[in-house]
This record gives structure tokens, C-alpha cells and sequence, in this order.
């Protein structure tokens, strides 16, 4: 064979080998790296002002957002004055399943962002058991900020134990939006009570309306009306003691709830359980649904309709012998932000600070509910519907329904998702749902 | 010219490609037959459990409920694959003009991404807004057949197939199609020339010639439809409930949403078994046919 022939089968297989093992070696090289910068990250005090240090936040917040935007404001504002080296990079997966999925995935390959949004349910406190996550509350506390924070916001963000391990940057409450022309349409009035809202739904059923569009797929709004009346009942004890393995759901409060979730069921929009958010929310702004439970994010879509007296909203009814108040419903600081332990150095925190002191007045420029307590800005027009909503959670009582699936462990958190859509769609029978539910959870806490 | 006689320059040049088989297909499917042994939730250390994974999946209801809807999801795609690609392909022999821009079309939707390919289908199959299915169903119904396709317990499943087996129809016709037009044109002659119409010449002939060529996509499609996966989880995650749950969803679900890396590495172990047992049957089923030929 010719020198020339050999030297072209030589080089050929070098490329072939090279497109193997490049991507590979990218990997190793950006592995190190970040080991260096851990490492470096770990003998520095002082905010160094001198080496480029790029943050990354693994979010799940919607781009172009309010939180989205407000934080790349304040990002950008943070290394045009104060550190020039300094850049945030933002990856954004808004599907939460997906988002968590991805993170899961990457934790367990040990390769943990600098900052990620979670929330306090069970594998976050894995997280903590295992040392990967900044104790939030004493950095707060430490650094004086802990008291610029709305109460609820920051007691949303806490495990069972008092410990809190993540930042609110939302500050939310949750209401059902109906339609005034439907209801006045058949003499209905905003329900008080729970039997009052199934009297409701059940006078819209006949006359042909849907009484309730639900957004199936995204899970945790069917989830919602499972929780209702237990929360009713007792506040957030019986789903802290049912995650504990210390109440079962076939007892009379978690049996109220799932008989609840069976019965409302049959009032959700037909194929709820593959309705998105965006085709649920279509449904009530097109006037094709009457009721649409929704949290104060979506005010800015109802703000046309409010203004023009064809929408209002109500809280969560009552019920007989309820533990929780007429003012005390679902109120969350949503997901929140949590740092890595390992890169939680003196310029990320400096950022931090820079954050949380300057961002509520632009969140909440932009018509959202500040976390924080702040003075509202007078250089914009706030709504009527925002500073009734402002008013309503500011005269809220301490209780708040915190949603199930920060309580419970992934896996049993799976198999309700997937459970509770067949009780609300008539197709699995609430007692045996329950004993479902009671059979995973106790596994999963025996392990 | 040398090169093409010699052995050792073919080896040479498989090897990168045998290498990277080697590390991305057969290396994961030994860490996943390992990491089956194992309790781990991906933050805590690894727990070793022996078989009890399998004990569990012995016993797990949903489990074989999907290993169930798994087999009606492969028969829905095979079938449409397999015998609808044979058909068209058939069909595109006896024509002459338009051949090759219909040969186009049908092979479009293999190339098309799968999130396009769910997103169309969610519209089609959609209630509300009202998609395509619905709209027929009306005129041709008078709304007796409407219903939401993907929410419906009796009609999901095979709403979750449909975009699969559509979607290669046109790769399987491709491959049937020059298997058929590359037959030796003296046997056929020969055949009609003993007096066998069309039909016959199809059957008798044609086909039987065309076997090893099916055998082999037979194996592609089973093995493939036993992977299934994309499409199913986009439009639907499995739900509602279980009625469109495949293996491999639930073994998504059991590792990435319950962090059961372990469980989900058995469920893993047991897709890579039933793949081999299929390949397995169908190349005994080949051979028995030749022994009794």
C-alpha cells in the first residue's frame, strides 16, 4: 500500500475517533473547571472583584415573565455598578415536570447548578440532608434581610421543622374567578359556602354551561380541589400527618376530600385531563366556562373583563365546623430560590443582597404581589383589581393552604397525579384510591 | 482496490462505529442491569437490594397493565408500519407517473421532529378548540362520534399509536419498495408465462421472495415499537391514569419522577429482555419456515 494511502486511512480514522470522543472531553474540561472554581470559591472571603465569575440559575419561572425579567434587570444593573465581572446566565425550562426531571437528573450526576428553584417538599430536604443547600433563613437573618419579607411569604418557604432552605420571589393567592353575566344569567351569587359552590355548579351543569374549566394537564389544579375541604377541616395537619404515615386518607377528612374531588369532577370541562393552562384560561376569557380557579398571576388577563363587570372572584368556601377562616385560603410564595452550598461564595451572595433589597419595587411595578414589604411605587397607576387583591392578602389570617405536592415524596406524589385524574373523571372509586394512596405512602416512608 | 479485498481494512473502519455502540447502547444497558440491584434516589448512596426490584415488579399491578398496553400499542404500529408501507409500496410498483413525488410525501413525516409531529396530533385530536377528528366526527356523526380522544379511557391508547405507526409508514414503504423492484424480473415472467394473474404473481411470488427483507423490518418495527416512547409521553405522560401507559413511560416515571433509579433500571433490563425474546421468535418463526419450504 502507498505511503499516500495509508497516511489518508490514518487520518480518517482520526476524525472518526475525534467526533467520538469530543464531546466527552468538553465534558471532563467544563467539569474541571468548576471544580477549580469551587475550589477557589472556598479559600475566598472577600468579594473578589478582579476574575469574571458567571452564575448560573436553573429556573423554572416563564421567560419574559415578571420574575424572569425583574431578575435580569437587577442582574444587569448589578455588574454595570456595583461588579463588572459579574453575569448571571439564566437556563429556563418553564414545563415544571420537565424542570424537575432535568435538575433531579443533574443533581444525581453531581453536577448541581449554583442557584436552583425548588420547592421545600421531601427530596429538597434530601438536598439539605445531604449539605447542598444554603441555610436561607440564618443567611436572612445573618445579613439583617430576614424582616424585609412578608411573614407568609417566608412561612410558605419553611419545612414542618421551622428551617427554611429557600427564597421567595412570588407572593401569590388563589381565588375562583367566575363569570358575572353566566351567574346573574341563572340568579346565581358568588358562593359562601361548599355546598352553595356545588348548588352552583350543578344549576350551571343543567343549563348547559360548563360549570369548570381545569387545567388537567399541568396536574396540581386538580389537585387543589382535593385538598380544599381537608384544609377546611384542619388546616395543613391531617396532609402533614398523612405524609408521616401518622393518618390514613380512608379516615373522614381525607374520605370528605376525595368524595369532594369525585363530585366536583363531573362539573370540570369535558377532557379536562388533557386541557393545558393556556386552552383552560381560554375557555372562562371566551365566556365558554363559568368558573376558573386561578391564582392572582392571571389578573392581568382578567383585568378587561373585571373592569368591565363581567368577571369577579371568590375565596375558598366554607364549610360547617371549619377550622380555617373565611379569610384563610391558599396563599404560596411559589417556588423558590435555593443556593448550592459549594459555590456560595462572597460574590454570588453579593448579588443576593443586591437582589432581594432592590427588587421588589420593580416585581411589583409589574402589576405582581412583592414578596417583600415595600411602599407601592406612586410613578404607576396600580388597578383596582391589583390593590383589592393587595388588600385581600394583606388582611389574610395566618393559616394558609399549602399545596399537597410540597408535602409529598415524589413517588407518592406520582401516583396521586395520576390517580386523582381517574376519581375526578368518575373512573376510580374514591375508596379505592384511598387505599392506594395509603399503601405507597406508608412504603415510601418505611424507606 | 487492494483495500477491498482486505479484511483487516474493513474491521479498521467499523471499529469507531462499534466502539461508540459499544459505549452508548451496550455499556448503559450493563450499568442499568447493575444499577437494578440497587436502591438509590439519586442523592443518597447507592443501597444494594439483590432482586427485590424484580420481586416488586413481579407484583406491581401498573406495571403489567403497561406491559399489556405496550402489546395493543405494538400491534397498532406494526400494523400500520409494516403491512400499510408493504401496501403502499405494492401500490407504488403498478404506477407510473407521480411515483417519486408520492414516494416524497409519504416519507415527509419520518424526517418531521417529534414535538411537531405531537403538537399536530394534540390539535387534531383536540375538543376545544375543535380539531380535525372532531369536526369530521361531526359532519359524518352528527356529533355522536365527538369526544376528547386523549382524555377518553377507551380511545387513548390507540390515539397515542396512531402518530407512531403514521409517522413511518413512508420509511417502511421505502424499504419494501426497493426490495420489490429489485426482483429478478426472469422468476416473475416465468410465472406469468405458467399463467398466474396479479394477485397471484403478488402472493405466491412477489412476497414470498420479498421474506427476508420483512423478516427484517418485522425486527426494527417490534423492537422499536417495544421502545416506544416519545410520542406517547408528549401527548399524554400515560394518562389519564393508566390507560396509556407504555413500559418505558412508567420507567421514565419510576426513575426521573419518583427517583426509584433502581426500579426503573429493572423495568429498563426487562424492555432490553422482551426485545431479545421477540427477535428471538421471529427468527425461530423464520427458520421453521424454511425447514417446512
Amino acid at each position: 500500500m502507498s505511503r499516500k494511502v495509508r497516511v489518508s486511512i490514518a487520518l480518517l480514522a482520526a476524525i472518526m475517533l475525534l467526533g467520538l470522543f469530543s464531546g466527552c472531553s468538553s465534558a471532563v474540561v467544563s467539569m474541571a473547571s468548576t471544580a477549580t472554581e469551587s475550589s477557589s470559591a472556598e479559600t475566598n472571603s472577600t468579594v473578589d472583584n478582579t476574575t469574571k465569575k458567571e452564575v448560573t440559575w436553573l429556573a423554572s419561572r416563564p421567560v419574559d415573565g415578571a420574575i424572569d425579567l425583574t431578575v435580569r434587570e437587577i442582574a444587569k444593573k448589578y455588574t454595570e455598578e456595583v461588579d463588572p465581572n459579574f453575569s448571571l446566565k439564566i437556563e429556563t425550562t418553564t414545563d415544571r415536570t420537565s424542570y424537575l426531571q432535568k435538575l433531579r437528573t443533574l443533581i444525581a450526576g453531581g453536577n448541581m447548578p449554583d442557584i436552583i428553584d425548588i420547592d421545600a417538599d421531601p427530596y429538597c430536604q434530601e438536598l439539605v440532608n445531604q449539605g447542598l443547600l444554603v441555610d436561607v433563613k440564618k443567611y436572612l437573618k445573618d445579613e439583617g434581610l430576614y424582616d424585609q419579607f412578608k411573614p407568609v411569604a417566608l412561612a410558605y418557604q419553611e419545612f414542618t421543622d421551622g428551617t427554611m432552605y429557600t427564597l421567595p420571589l412570588e407572593y401569590h393567592v388563589e381565588m375562583t374567578w367566575y363569570n358575572k353575566e353566566i351567574f346573574s344569567k341563572y340568579n346565581l351569587t358568588a358562593p359562601k359556602t361548599m355546598n352553595e359552590f356545588m348548588s352552583t355548579c350543578k344549576t350551571l351543569k343543567d343549563n348547559g354551561i360548563i360549570p369548570i374549566s381545569v387545567d388537567g394537564v399541568d396536574k396540581w389544579p386538580v389537585m387543589r380541589y382535593l385538598a380544599m375541604l381537608p384544609f377546611r377541616a384542619t388546616g395543613n395537619e391531617y396532609i402533614i400527618n398523612v405524609r408521616d404515615g401518622k393518618a390514613s386518607l380512608k379516615e373522614q377528612t381525607g374520605m370528605d376530600g376525595i368524595n369532594f374531588l369525585a363530585d366536583v369532577g363531573q362539573y370540570f370541562n369535558e377532557g379536562f385531563a388533557s386541557t393545558d393552562y393556556v386552552t383552560a384560561l381560554n375557555l372562562f376569557l371566551d365566556g365558554k366556562s363559568a368558573m376558573y380557579y386561578m391564582g392572582d398571576w392571571e389578573q392581568g388577563s382578567m383585568l378587561d373583563h373585571y373592569q368591565s363587570g363581567k368577571v369577579d372572584y371568590f375565596y375558598l368556601p366554607m364549610t360547617n365546623n371549619a377550622k380555617t377562616a373565611a379569610n384563610e385560603f391558599c396563599m404560596n410564595s411559589g417556588i423558590g430560590m435555593a443556593f448550592n452550598t459549594k459555590t456560595f461564595d462572597a460574590n454570588t451572595r453579593g448579588f443576593i443582597n443586591y437582589l432581594i433589597k432592590n427588587y421588589g419595587v420593580p416585581y411589583a411595578k409589574r402589576n405582581q404581589m412583592s414578596p417583600m414589604k415595600i411602599e407601592l411605587p406612586k410613578d404607576i397607576q396600580f388597578s383596582d383589581l391589583y390593590l383589592r387583591i393587595e388588600n385581600d392578602m394583606a388582611n389574610s389570617g395566618t393559616n394558609f393552604l399549602k399545596p399537597w405536592d410540597t408535602y409529598l415524596d415524589p413517588d407518592s406524589l406520582s401516583v396521586m397525579n395520576d390517580n386523582m385524574i381517574l376519581v375526578a373523571m368518575g373512573q376510580m372509586k374514591p375508596e379505592d384510591f384511598a387505599d392506594l394512596m395509603d399503601t405507597t405512602i406508608a412504603n415510601n416512608v418505611a424507606k | 482496490m487492494g483495500i477491498l479485498k482486505s479484511k483487516k481494512y474493513y474491521l479498521t473502519f467499523l471499529l469507531p462505529g462499534l466502539c461508540f455502540y459499544l459505549f452508548s447502547v451496550f455499556y448503559p444497558i450493563l450499568e442499568s442491569l447493575r444499577l437494578s440491584m440497587y436502591q438509590w434516589n439519586g442523592i443518597k448512596d447507592w443501597k444494594f437490594i439483590g432482586i427485590q426490584n424484580y420481586e416488586v415488579l413481579y407484583r406491581d399491578r401498573v406495571f403489567w397493565i403497561a406491559v399489556i398496553n405496550n402489546l395493543k400499542y405494538l400491534a397498532i404500529v406494526v400494523g400500520m408500519q409494516v403491512f400499510i408501507g408493504l401496501l403502499v409500496a405494492i401500490m407504488l410498483t403498478g404506477i407510473g407517473k407521480s411515483r417519486n413525488l408520492i414516494k416524497t410525501l409519504y416519507y415527509i413525516p419520518s424526517i418531521i421532529t417529534t414535538i411537531a409531529i405531537s403538537q399536530l396530533f394534540r390539535s387534531i385530536y383536540s375538543i376545544e378548540p375543535m380539531g380535525l377528528l372532531n369536526i369530521l366526527a361531526v359532519k359524518l356523526s352528527q356529533g355522536q362520534l365527538v369526544k376528547p380522544w386523549l382524555s377518553d379511557i377507551h380511545t387513548v391508547l390507540p390515539a397515542v399509536s396512531i402518530p407512531e405507526g403514521w409517522r413511518f409508514i413512508g420509511l417502511y414503504m421505502v424499504i419494501f419498495y426497493s426490495a420489490l423492484i429489485a426482483l429478478s424480473n426472469d422468476v416473475i415472467e416465468a410465472g406469468r408465462i405458467d399463467g398466474a394473474n396479479q394477485l397471484q404473481l403478488l402472493l405466491y411470488i412477489k412476497i414470498p421472495m420479498i421474506i427476508p427483507v420483512i423478516r427484517m423490518s418485522l425486527i426494527m418495527c417490534l423492537t422499536g415499537a417495544l421502545r416506544g416512547f416519545d410520542i406517547p409521553f408528549l401527548l399524554t405522560n400515560g394518562g389519564p391514569g393508566y390507560f396509556s401507559e407504555l413500559t418505558t413511560t412508567y420507567m421514565y416515571k419510576k426513575a426521573f419522577s419518583s427517583l426509584q433509579f433502581g426500579y426503573g433500571s429493572s423495568i429498563a433490563v426487562f424492555i432490553v429482555l422482551e426485545s431479545f425474546i421477540v427477535v428471538w421468535l421471529i427468527n425461530l418463526l423464520y427458520r421453521n419456515n424454511q425447514v417446512e419450504e
